[in-house]
């Protein structure tokens, strides 16, 4: 079977010339449902990120000063130990912080340059016995003013709350974003359709003078392949503006410190710029694959 | 060249288009297929070309069982069968030659095949000076002839016209029958199904009467009636 790339060329480029408005309308919405599931992801990936340090159940971290006495720093150990509002605790080094500092910061070499496991702080996580808000802020008051420590950090309730209502805004996004996405297949799917329709003399005189149904078909796949696939691109382009947007914001606001916590990494955007981009090409080739097998046969 | 053995055709709602239908076509004939409308006339050549199939009997094109042709294939065999209709089935945003260009371009035919066989074709059927019309610029007659041309550019075996001659007056009529005749005696297998009783009368050649889907009478160098 020859396939003449010329031909299909010219023909797949005639048709999205020819139905301008259902092209567009297909393809924005693609844009739409695609943006919606992205920034969803984005949002999943800040939460975890900002939420990381506290896996595990660790509500609590004692930072201790970085030259700290070794007896003082047992003492506080000791004292963890004993507490009965505390079920277990772990001890992280300096050596170990600069390990996760260098995990935390893989992407910016400058910044693990500058500093060095001396003057990071060892630390306590903490699992207490009783993991709500009022014991953990208890516990943090506590051990915030010992001897030694220079601060404490809990999961606290914002990040608790947050973790739990952007769950379920996320699972609304992404209900939104399906449906959009089921709407994007079934308009991609009319347009292949109109299009066929468009050109069904053509069409006919094809197939009895002996094209191939391939031959025929091709185009109209293309036609909607290119729909998703441009689609996808440009909800991967609005990803990327929101994630800038969201990332200058975030940057700016010095008083919500742990906001900055939020900072969704390039790859991250990146691994799902590729899922949104994949899906886009999926649905159009789905969309106009059925088209084309329900009112091409010969 | 074309044999049905026993070939029966019911539509929907158990309108018999042919029953039991048994004919033999050999190589360069020319026949003509006559009877009223709805004899079974127009169903013939759909089966012949496979744009339908029979519920019963055999069917051979060029020695091949069409009736058991798998759909893949179908585009093949129509490559060897060239089609002409009573609407001539232009396409009105193409020239005359374009037309014809795209019965060859749809089939995989390199550029300079094309570019020969087109004119060349369109000389044939006397059209030469208006290649680069469009169909609404061009006399019934002369658009059936573009018809013809797409239809035996591929040089094919066997030529279906369906009532091609349905629309034109007398005059254009016998024009286009030269022009089938030329064809034929190129070797070219042709079947037409008409009602044009003075052309079959004139022609003197092989005719195929059907009514209500029998074949009853089938007389070489015949009349309409």
């Amino acid at each position: 079977m020859a396939l003449n790339v010329n031909y299909i060329a010219r023909e797949t480029g005639l048709n999205l010339k020819r139905n301008l408005t259902l092209t567009i309308a297909s393809i924005l919405t693609v844009v739409v449902s695609l943006s919606l599931v992205g920034i969803s992801f984005l949002v999943r990936q800040g939460i975890t990120n900002a939420s990381g340090r506290f896996r595990g159940n660790i509500e609590l971290i004692v930072f201790l000063e970085p030259k700290i006495e070794p007896a003082q720093r047992a003492a506080i150990g000791k004292s963890l130990e004993e507490n009965p509002e505390v079920k277990k605790i772990f001890y992280v080094n300096q050596q170990q912080a600069f390990e996760d500092f260098k995990e935390l910061f893989k992407d910016s070499p400058e910044m693990i340059g500058s500093v060095s496991p001396a003057i990071l702080p060892a630390s306590y996580r903490v699992v207490p016995e009783n993991p709500d808000f009022q014991a953990t802020r208890a516990l943090s008051q506590t051990y915030g003013r010992k001897a030694g420590v220079r601060e404490v950090v809990s999961a606290d309730k914002t990040i608790k709350a947050l973790q739990k209502i952007t769950g379920k805004i996320n699972a609304g996004v992404i209900i939104a974003g399906a449906v959009a996405l089921a709407a994007a297949l079934l308009l991609i799917f009319n347009t292949i359709r109109t299009a066929m329709f468009a050109r069904r003399r053509e069409i006919e005189v094809m197939k009895l003078v002996g094209a191939t149904n391939w031959f025929i078909r091709v185009p109209f796949m293309l036609e909607g392949l290119i729909q998703g696939l441009v689609g996808g691109a440009i909800s991967v382009a609005v990803l990327y503006l929101y994630n800038n947007y969201m990332t200058t914001q975030l940057v700016d606001s010095d008083e919500i410190q742990f906001f900055q916590n939020f900072l969704v990494e390039s790859p991250d955007v990146l691994n799902t710029g590729i899922v949104l981009l994949v899906v886009g090409a999926l649905v159009g080739a789905v969309g106009s694959g059925l088209a084309v097998s329900r009112f091409l046969d010969v | 060249m074309i044999k049905l053995e026993n070939v029966t055709k019911v539509y929907k709602g158990d309108v018999v288009a042919l029953k039991d239908a048994s004919c033999n076509i050999d190589k360069g004939e020319f026949v003509f297929l006559v009877g009223p409308s709805g004899s079974g006339k127009s169903t013939m050549i759909r089966l012949l070309n496979k744009q339908e199939g029979p519920q019963a009997g055999r069917i051979y094109v060029a020695g091949k069982d069409i009736a058991e042709l798998s759909a893949w294939k179908v585009p093949f065999l129509r490559r060897n069968i060239g089609c002409v209709f009573q609407d001539y089935k232009l396409l009105s945003n193409k020239t005359v030659y374009e037309n014809v260009a795209f019965a060859l371009e749809v089939i995989g035919r390199p550029k300079h095949v094309i570019k020969t066989q087109v004119p060349a074709i369109l000389e044939l059927v006397g059209l030469a000076k208006k290649q680069r019309n469009y169909p609404e610029e061009l006399s019934g007659g002369e658009q059936q002839r573009v018809s013809i041309a797409r239809a035996f550019v591929n040089r094919p075996l066997i030529l279906l016209a369906d009532e091609p001659t349905g629309n034109l007056d007398p005059n254009t009529s016998v024009g286009i029958m030269r022009l089938l005749d030329r064809i034929n005696r190129t070797g070219t297998t042709v079947v037409m199904a008409t009602h044009d009783r003075s052309i079959v009368d004139t022609m003197r050649r092989r005719v195929i009467e059907l009514d209500r889907g029998t074949i009853i009478r089938d007389q070489a160098r015949g009349v309409y009636e």
